[in-house]
């Protein structure tokens, strides 16, 4: 037996000292230690968080395109037969300084004719009798686009309200149609984002758990030489938070190329079809991978620990 | 010191009485064998004095620590005042030698310097600064329950506790465990608890043997041997 042992006692007051870049080295180590199942940690996390970007850019952009659509909506304003043109003047002058509209166009009573002409080919005698013999049967109107659908009731009743206003015409019925539908499919899409959050996060964190429950005899082993809680879970939150920013860099790489292409394909082939740029929502879609990545790595080691933490 | 009063261990999953009135006291340095056929509560004890449970009624005191009163905080701090040593050795498998006895100290803050001071000496004195490169399974069963040893000693525990210490390694090598163990009670004044059935070594050392059966002490005496 070798007697040269310096086993002497230690201080009772020994200065404790951990080592910051122990447990990043440990997270590391543990990573590429079970490297086949750290790939799988991050390939389903990055799986599920461009599964998440896309349906969340999907439902961004149908939000868009359908306030276009509503958009398109607007109202035709008649005013009173034989109006003097200060009169009229006055009324577009009223309809300009009310909440909600947007643009506003002068259609004199003649103008409308002739595109009455225009759509009614073959009877342009009957429109041109009509303006020689100064019969004309239409009267001035103003054509409204506004800004809100919602508030179109009240645009309307105040456009009934101005002296002088004969007709008020509007698409009221198809207006409130396509707001309910866009509502509607807004809440669908927003619920299935919502079931596919949680599914998501439900995989993750049963993937990370996987992860570390290969380590249990482990975390056993150093509970029983002495090891607190929290030097046990360090290296795995920095584990879990590592997994969780290679994954949404992944995630991130991959969802740009996949809108970028599809940016390319609708701006070339569809054109109807208006997309977000990928430079405006980059930013927020990368702190959100970012986000949701580190967290649910972190969680899902922790809920991992929690259970083996009990022996 | 390690004192069980009256201690009484029923586990509720069976109502299994593991142990019965249990009473007794080893002083510090001492080497005490504790013995008994499988199923006399062995594991129960080990299990309680590593505090991974509570007795349900009497008490434990270790190291003037009382063990049924002992808020989980406080059990890593207690832990760490033990060395352990598992009949499956319980090493890390991917870290090195000297890895396995420098992630000992380093769980209890000891400083790089003194980790890198200590861990070479300890080694040299187990025999094993050639393999401190080496992982576990490149070693003997002998050579890795040295290899625990070193762990176990290697932040100065008060208390030593073997549980089947010899039980997967050879004859031979199982002797020279027990020297070792008997080196560290000799040497340095450690109290050293072997929980064993291992007949032969028990009566060649004849030291202190408190004997378990069907969860009571049937026997404790000095210079004792497995009846």
């Amino acid at each position: 037996m070798n007697n040269n042992m310096t086993h002497k006692k230690q201080p009772q007051k020994m200065k404790k000292s951990y080592n910051p870049f122990m447990f990043i080295g440990e997270a590391f180590k543990n990573l590429w230690r079970d490297r086949v199942m750290s790939t799988a940690s991050i390939l389903v996390l990055a799986s599920c968080l461009v599964l998440l970007g896309c349906f969340s850019l999907l439902v961004v952009n149908i939000n868009i395109n359908m306030n276009r659509l509503v958009s398109l909506n607007e109202i035709v304003v008649f005013v009173d037969y034989d109006l003097p043109p200060e009169q009229v003047e006055i009324i577009g002058q009223r309809i300009r300084v009310l909440d909600n509209v947007e643009t506003i166009e002068f259609i004199s009573k003649d103008s409308g004719l002739d595109s009455m002409k225009e759509d009614y080919a073959g009877f342009e005698d009957v429109f041109d009798s009509m303006k020689e013999s100064g019969d004309n049967p239409l009267s001035d109107s103003f054509r409204i686009k506004y800004k809100d659908n919602s508030k179109v009731t009240t645009l309307d009743y105040n456009l009934r309200q101005i002296e002088g206003v004969r007709k008020v015409n509007n698409r009221l019925d198809l207006a409130t149609s396509l707001e309910n539908f866009k509502n509607g499919i807004s809440v669908i899409f927003i619920g299935f984002l919502a079931v596919l959050f949680i599914v998501s996060v439900f995989i993750i964190i049963n993937t990370i758990k996987l992860a570390v429950n290969s380590h249990m005899e482990e975390i056993r082993v150093m509970k029983y030489i002495g090891a607190s809680d929290w030097f046990i879970v360090v290296p795995y939150i920095i584990e879990g938070t590592i997994i969780g920013i290679f994954s949404s860099v992944i995630a991130y790489l991959a969802q740009w190329y996949v809108y970028f292409s599809l940016e390319k394909m609708v701006a070339t082939d569809i054109k109807m079809v208006e997309l977000m740029s990928f430079g405006d929502i980059g930013g927020i879609v990368a702190l959100s991978f970012l986000a949701v990545g580190i967290i649910t790595g972190v969680v899902g080691s922790c809920i991992s620990l929690h259970k083996n933490l009990q022996a | 010191m390690i004192e069980f009063k009256n201690v009484r261990s029923i586990y509720k999953r069976n109502n299994h009485v593991a142990l019965d009135d249990v009473s007794f006291r080893i002083e510090d340095g001492e080497f005490v064998f504790i013995v008994g056929h499988s199923g006399a509560g062995k594991t129960t004890m080990t299990k309680l004095l590593l505090r991974e449970m509570v007795p349900t009624s009497g008490s434990i005191t270790v190291n003037n620590y009382n063990l049924k009163k002992m808020p989980k905080f406080k059990v890593a701090k207690y832990r760490r005042s033990l060395g352990v040593v598992f009949q499956d050795f319980k090493l890390f498998p991917q870290k090195t030698v000297y890895e396995n006895v420098a992630f000992a100290m380093q769980v209890v803050g000891t400083p790089k310097a003194l980790i890198a001071r200590r861990v070479p000496a300890i080694l040299k004195s187990m025999g094993l600064i050639d393999k401190a490169k080496n992982i576990p399974e490149e070693l003997s069963g002998g050579e890795q329950q040295r290899v625990a040893i070193a762990r176990a000693i290697a932040n100065t525990p008060d208390i030593i506790i073997a549980d089947e210490p010899t039980g997967n390694i050879d004859p031979q090598m199982a002797a020279e465990i027990m020297e070792l163990l008997v080196w560290i009670n000799q040497k340095f004044g450690k109290t050293v608890v072997v929980v064993t059935h291992a007949e032969n070594l028990v009566n060649t050392y004849q030291n202190r043997v408190i004997r378990l059966d069907h969860g009571k002490v049937t026997s404790d005496r000095v210079g004792g041997m497995f009846e």
